[in-house]
C-alpha cells in the first residue's frame, strides 16, 4: 500500500498557523502580559534618572519574559493537553516536536513583540534611547532570557497536570519571582537574599538584558550571568522534557 | 461479512501493554481487513483504549507487533499514522479556531490540498455548511462528533480507529454517524470501534472481539458469537427476553459484577 506523509516543514507551517490563530484569538491575556511591564516601565519613569534606563528597562522586559515563559505558555499547554488537543495532533502524522515547536515559536514572537513594545514605550514616555546595536543585542539578551522562563514553565507542566493548578502555581512562581527579584535587588530584603537574587533567574536574566542595552558594560559579571542562564535552561528543558506527560489521563 | 478484498488493514501480535506494574493489555492479536467494520467490546477498564491507544501509537507497547497498512507502528510511525484516521473518546480540537480552521489544519497536516469548494462540500456533506466559520467549541455534541468524523477520514485512510463514537449522541446522530461509518465500509475502509451498544455492535459489525482483563475472549461475527455460547449456562442465566442477544453473551462471557 503506498503511504505518503507531508513534509515537515507543511506540518509546522500548518501548525503554526493554527497556534498563531489561537493566539489571536485569546489576545486578552496576551495583552494583559504586555500591558503589565509595560505600566511598571510608565510608573518607574522617574527611576530613569536615578537608576538609569538599562535598570528601569531590564527590570520591566524580565517581568514580560516571567509573565510569558510561566503564564501564557505554561496556562495554554496545560489547559490544550487537558481538553485532550495534543493527543488528537498526536495521531496524526506530525513528528511530536513540532507540535511543542509550534507552540514555542508563539511565544518567541510575543517576546519579541513585548520586547518592541518595551523599547518604543521607553523612548517615545521614558526618553531611553539606545543604540541600535543596543537595540538589537537586548532583542538577542530578551530571547535567551524568555528560553529559560518558557523552560521553567515547562518544568511547572512536567510537575502539575491540573490546569487549574498549573495556573494557581505560575501566578505564585511570577509573583514570587517579581517580588523577591526586585526588592531583593534594590537591597530591601538585607544583603543574603539580594546575593541570592543576583544569581536567581530574575537576577540573571535582568542582569543580561541590562548590559545587552549598554553593550559597552559587558563584563564578567555578564558572561557569569549569560553562562548561569544557559545552564537554568538546560536544567530546566532536560527536567521539564523529561517529567512533562502528552496526556492528563 | 461485507469484506471487499482479504487485505489485512490491522495486524496486531502478541501486543502486551502495561502501566507500571498494571497488566492492561494481555498477548493481544488481531487482524482487521479492509472493508470490515471490527467490533471491539468490553466492560470498563478491559483494555480496549489501551489497544487502540497502542495502534494509535499513543502508548508504547511493551512488546508486539502492531502493522498499520503494512506500516509498523513503532518503527515508521509517521507512516502508520498517515495510513489511520482516528476518532478519539473525548472531542479534542482546539476551540478557539472555526470548523474550516480546523478542517484545514488537519488537512494540512495529513498532506490534503484542500480547495475552498472541497472545504464547502465537506461542510455541505455533514450538514454544517453555515457552520464553517463558527467555533469549534459553540458546536453541539452531535456537530463535533461529525467534525471529528470527517477529519478522521479526511485523508482517505485505509483503517479507520474509533472510539466510542456514539456517546452523548441523540438517536438522529448516531444513526447518521452508523450510516456514515456504514458508507466508509462500502468504499474499502477498515474500521475499529469500541462501544459499550452492543444492538449497535450485533447490526453494525462484521466481526467483534470481545476483550476482557486486557485478554482477547473470543472473535467471531455477531451471529456466530451468539450461536456458539448460546447454551452455556452463564449466557442462558444473563438472558433476559428468552431470546439470546450478543448483550446476553457478552455479560456472559463477561461476568455481572460493575467495573470502575
Amino acid at each position: 500500500m503506498q503511504t505518503t506523509i507531508p513534509s515537515t516543514a507543511i506540518v509546522f507551517k500548518t501548525l503554526l498557523r493554527a497556534d498563531l490563530t489561537t493566539q489571536w484569538r485569546n489576545r486578552r491575556a496576551s495583552i494583559m502580559v504586555i500591558l503589565v511591564p509595560t505600566i511598571i516601565l510608565i510608573s518607574w519613569k522617574g527611576l530613569v534618572e536615578k537608576f538609569g534606563g538599562a535598570f528601569v528597562l531590564s527590570n520591566c522586559i524580565t517581568v514580560g519574559l516571567t509573565a510569558i515563559g510561566l503564564m501564557g505558555y505554561s496556562n495554554t499547554i496545560a489547559k490544550d493537553r487537558d481538553k485532550g488537543i495534543f493527543q488528537r495532533l498526536r495521531v496524526a502524522p506530525a513528528p511530536n516536536w513540532t507540535i511543542m515547536f509550534s507552540r514555542l515559536t508563539v511565544q518567541l514572537i510575543m517576546i519579541i513583540l513585548m520586547t518592541s513594545v518595551l523599547f518604543l514605550v521607553g523612548y517615545k514616555y521614558d526618553q531611553i534611547t539606545l543604540s541600535p546595536g543596543a537595540y538589537a543585542f537586548g532583542f538577542v539578551m530578551a530571547i535567551v532570557g524568555g528560553a529559560v522562563y518558557l523552560s521553567l514553565g515547562q518544568v511547572i507542566v512536567g510537575l502539575i497536570k491540573n490546569p487549574e493548578t498549573v495556573n494557581a502555581t505560575a501566578r505564585l512562581v511570577y509573583f514570587a519571582f517579581i517580588m523577591i527579584g526586585m526588592f531583593g535587588e534594590l537591597g530591601v530584603l538585607g544583603k543574603e537574599i539580594g546575593e541570592l537574587v543576583k544569581w536567581s533567574p530574575y537576577g540573571t536574566v535582568k542582569h543580561l538584558v541590562a548590559t545587552a542595552v549598554q553593550p559597552g558594560t559587558w563584563d564578567t559579571h555578564a558572561n557569569m550571568a549569560l553562562l548561569v542562564t544557559i545552564g537554568y535552561t538546560i536544567v530546566f528543558t532536560f527536567l521539564g522534557i523529561k517529567w512533562f506527560r502528552w496526556s492528563t489521563r | 461479512m461485507n469484506r471487499s478484498t482479504t487485505t489485512p488493514v490491522l495486524q496486531v501480535d502478541q501486543l502486551n501493554v502495561s502501566y507500571g506494574t498494571f497488566h492492561a493489555v494481555r498477548d493481544v492479536s488481531l487482524t482487521v481487513y479492509a472493508g470490515e467494520i471490527f467490533g471491539l467490546l468490553g466492560p470498563n477498564g478491559a483494555g480496549k483504549t489501551s489497544t487502540l491507544s497502542a495502534v494509535e501509537g499513543l502508548l508504547k507497547p511493551q512488546s508486539g507487533t502492531i502493522r498499520v497498512a503494512g506500516h509498523s507502528v513503532t518503527e515508521k510511525p509517521l507512516y502508520a499514522r498517515a495510513s489511520m484516521g482516528v476518532q478519539l473518546q473525548a472531542t479534542s480540537f482546539q476551540p478557539e479556531l472555526t470548523v474550516a480552521e480546523i478542517i484545514n489544519l488537519y488537512a494540512g497536516i495529513y498532506g490534503v490540498r484542500l480547495s475552498k469548494e472541497r472545504l464547502e462540500q465537506i461542510l455541505e456533506d455533514i450538514k454544517l455548511q453555515d457552520a464553517g466559520s463558527k467555533r469549534y467549541g459553540q458546536l453541539s455534541g452531535g456537530q463535533q462528533q461529525r467534525v471529528s468524523l470527517v477529519i478522521a477520514t479526511i485523508h482517505e485512510p485505509p483503517l479507520l480507529l474509533l472510539d466510542e463514537p456514539t456517546t452523548g449522541l441523540d438517536p438522529q446522530s448516531r444513526r447518521q454517524l452508523w450510516e456514515r461509518i456504514e458508507t466508509m465500509r462500502e468504499r474499502g475502509h477498515a474500521v475499529i470501534l469500541t462501544t459499550h451498544s452492543m444492538e449497535e455492535a450485533e447490526s453494525v459489525c462484521d466481526r467483534i472481539a470481545i476483550i476482557d482483563h486486557g485478554k482477547v475472549i473470543t472473535v467471531d461475527t455477531p451471529q456466530a458469537l451468539i450461536d456458539r455460547n448460546r447454551d452455556r449456562p452463564e449466557v442462558i442465566k444473563a438472558s433476559r427476553k428468552g431470546k439470546i442477544t450478543l448483550e446476553d453473551v457478552f455479560i456472559g462471557l463477561t461476568g455481572t459484577s460493575i467495573r470502575s
